[in-house]
């Protein structure tokens, strides 16, 4: 009886030292990998960043200042870039749009978001995202909440989370820095 | 070394119709052929690495705790490739990186090392590991096309449009969830039916 019990104990013993050794070393491994890519990581975002820029003003060269950008043209000014972070359905969604100086918007372009593939990550496509350029403050809203822009089929909480982030950033903007 | 460990995970033992595995990435990601491909893509490469360590492992893990070794060494490996997918090849990540989290909680994965790679050799795991992939993705690549077919109409894959809009005005809820569960429950109709599993 006794014996029994001890060989028992032995052998969860065992089996706890097993299962801690695999997560040491799966911890160690995943410590080690992050490490490795951590610049890796920042460098491809800092790239996207750069991409998504350059996509709303093609030919203009960027200045930050204050957590936005001043979007240069030979010197001169022709508008500003944000690059905002708001959640969404199933996350995080970063985006970054331009504002013309009239304060309409220029275009915008979806960075990262983790929304329901094939569902909720059309609202990182042009279809969805070629509706938001040129409107105003007042026009950036989905249609069923008498604005002008269609949700995403079966999407439509993805393109609230988009619609509600630029239009929050746009207002902020537009009374904050351009109308101060 | 079998062939048969291969063969047999494509049609006899197919994941999602034969042994009705993995049937939530089947049902959510099925949307467009796009997705399915990524989908097969990440699965192929978690299965067959996993169940690979698994397999060399299993002498080394006791029977008591070897669920959580294995969910340990999956969810593991499933962060390391995703970071250095992310670092090393961004591209493919703005593809393939939404589905890697999702492979975690995919049960084909589990369920095979439960199965299989803990009681088999190491070459016969990968010879299994690799066929039970083979036939995930055309599993979910067949209803993928379906649906995308049926509910946007056309079938357009990176950009190319491989099948030409058949229609102005498709079914949409066949890319809604209703649309998942009518096209999965009859294909398993028609292949049980038909006595193909």
């Amino acid at each position: 009886m006794l014996q029994s019990s001890i060989r028992n104990a032995i052998r969860n013993l065992g089996a706890t030292l097993v299962l801690t050794l695999i997560c040491l070393v799966a911890g160690v491994l995943l410590a080690i990998t992050y490490d490795l890519t951590k610049e890796k990581i920042s460098e491809a975002e800092q790239a996207e960043v750069n991409q998504a820029l350059s996509e709303i003003f093609p030919s203009a060269e960027f200045m930050e200042e204050n957590g936005y950008y001043n979007a240069l043209e030979n010197g001169e000014l022709i508008g500003y870039a944000v690059i905002v972070e708001g959640t969404g359905y199933s996350g995080k969604i970063k985006i970054a749009f331009g504002i013309c100086l009239d304060d309409t918007i220029q275009r915008v372009r979806v960075i990262t978001h983790s929304e329901t593939p094939g569902l909720g990550s059309k609202v990182a496509e042009d279809e969805f995202l070629m509706q938001f350029e040129g409107k105003t403050l007042q026009e950036l809203k989905l249609r069923k909440e008498g604005g002008e822009i269609d949700a995403v089929t079966g999407a439509t909480i993805s393109s609230e989370a988009v619609v509600d982030i630029v239009r929050e950033e746009l207002q902020r903007i537009v009374e904050g820095l351009l109308g101060g | 070394m079998k062939l048969q460990e291969f063969t047999k995970g494509i049609v006899k033992k197919n994941a999602v119709f034969a042994l009705a595995l993995g049937l939530c990435p089947t049902l959510a990601i099925t949307t467009s052929v796009e997705n399915a491909l990524g989908m097969s893509l990440a699965v192929a490469f978690v299965l067959i690495s996993s169940n690979f360590i698994i397999s060399a492992l299993k002498h080394f893990i006791p029977q008591e705790v070897r669920i959580p070794c294995f969910i340990v060494i999956i969810a593991s490996l499933v962060t390391v490739i995703d970071l250095l997918m992310h670092g090393y090849s961004p591209t493919l990540y703005k593809h393939l990186g939404i589905f890697l989290p999702l492979i975690v909680v995919n049960c084909i994965i589990l369920g095979r090392a439960e199965v299989f790679a803990s009681k088999r050799s190491v070459s016969d795991t990968f010879l299994d590991a690799a066929g039970i992939s083979v036939g995930f993705a055309l599993a979910i690549i067949s209803v993928s096309a379906i649906r995308e077919l049926l509910g946007s109409g056309a079938i357009v894959i990176f950009g190319h449009k491989v099948v030409p809009a058949l229609t102005s005005s498709p079914a949409t809820a066949m890319i809604l969830p209703p649309g998942a569960f009518l096209t999965i429950g009859i294909l398993l109709a028609l292949l049980r039916r038909a006595k193909v599993m």
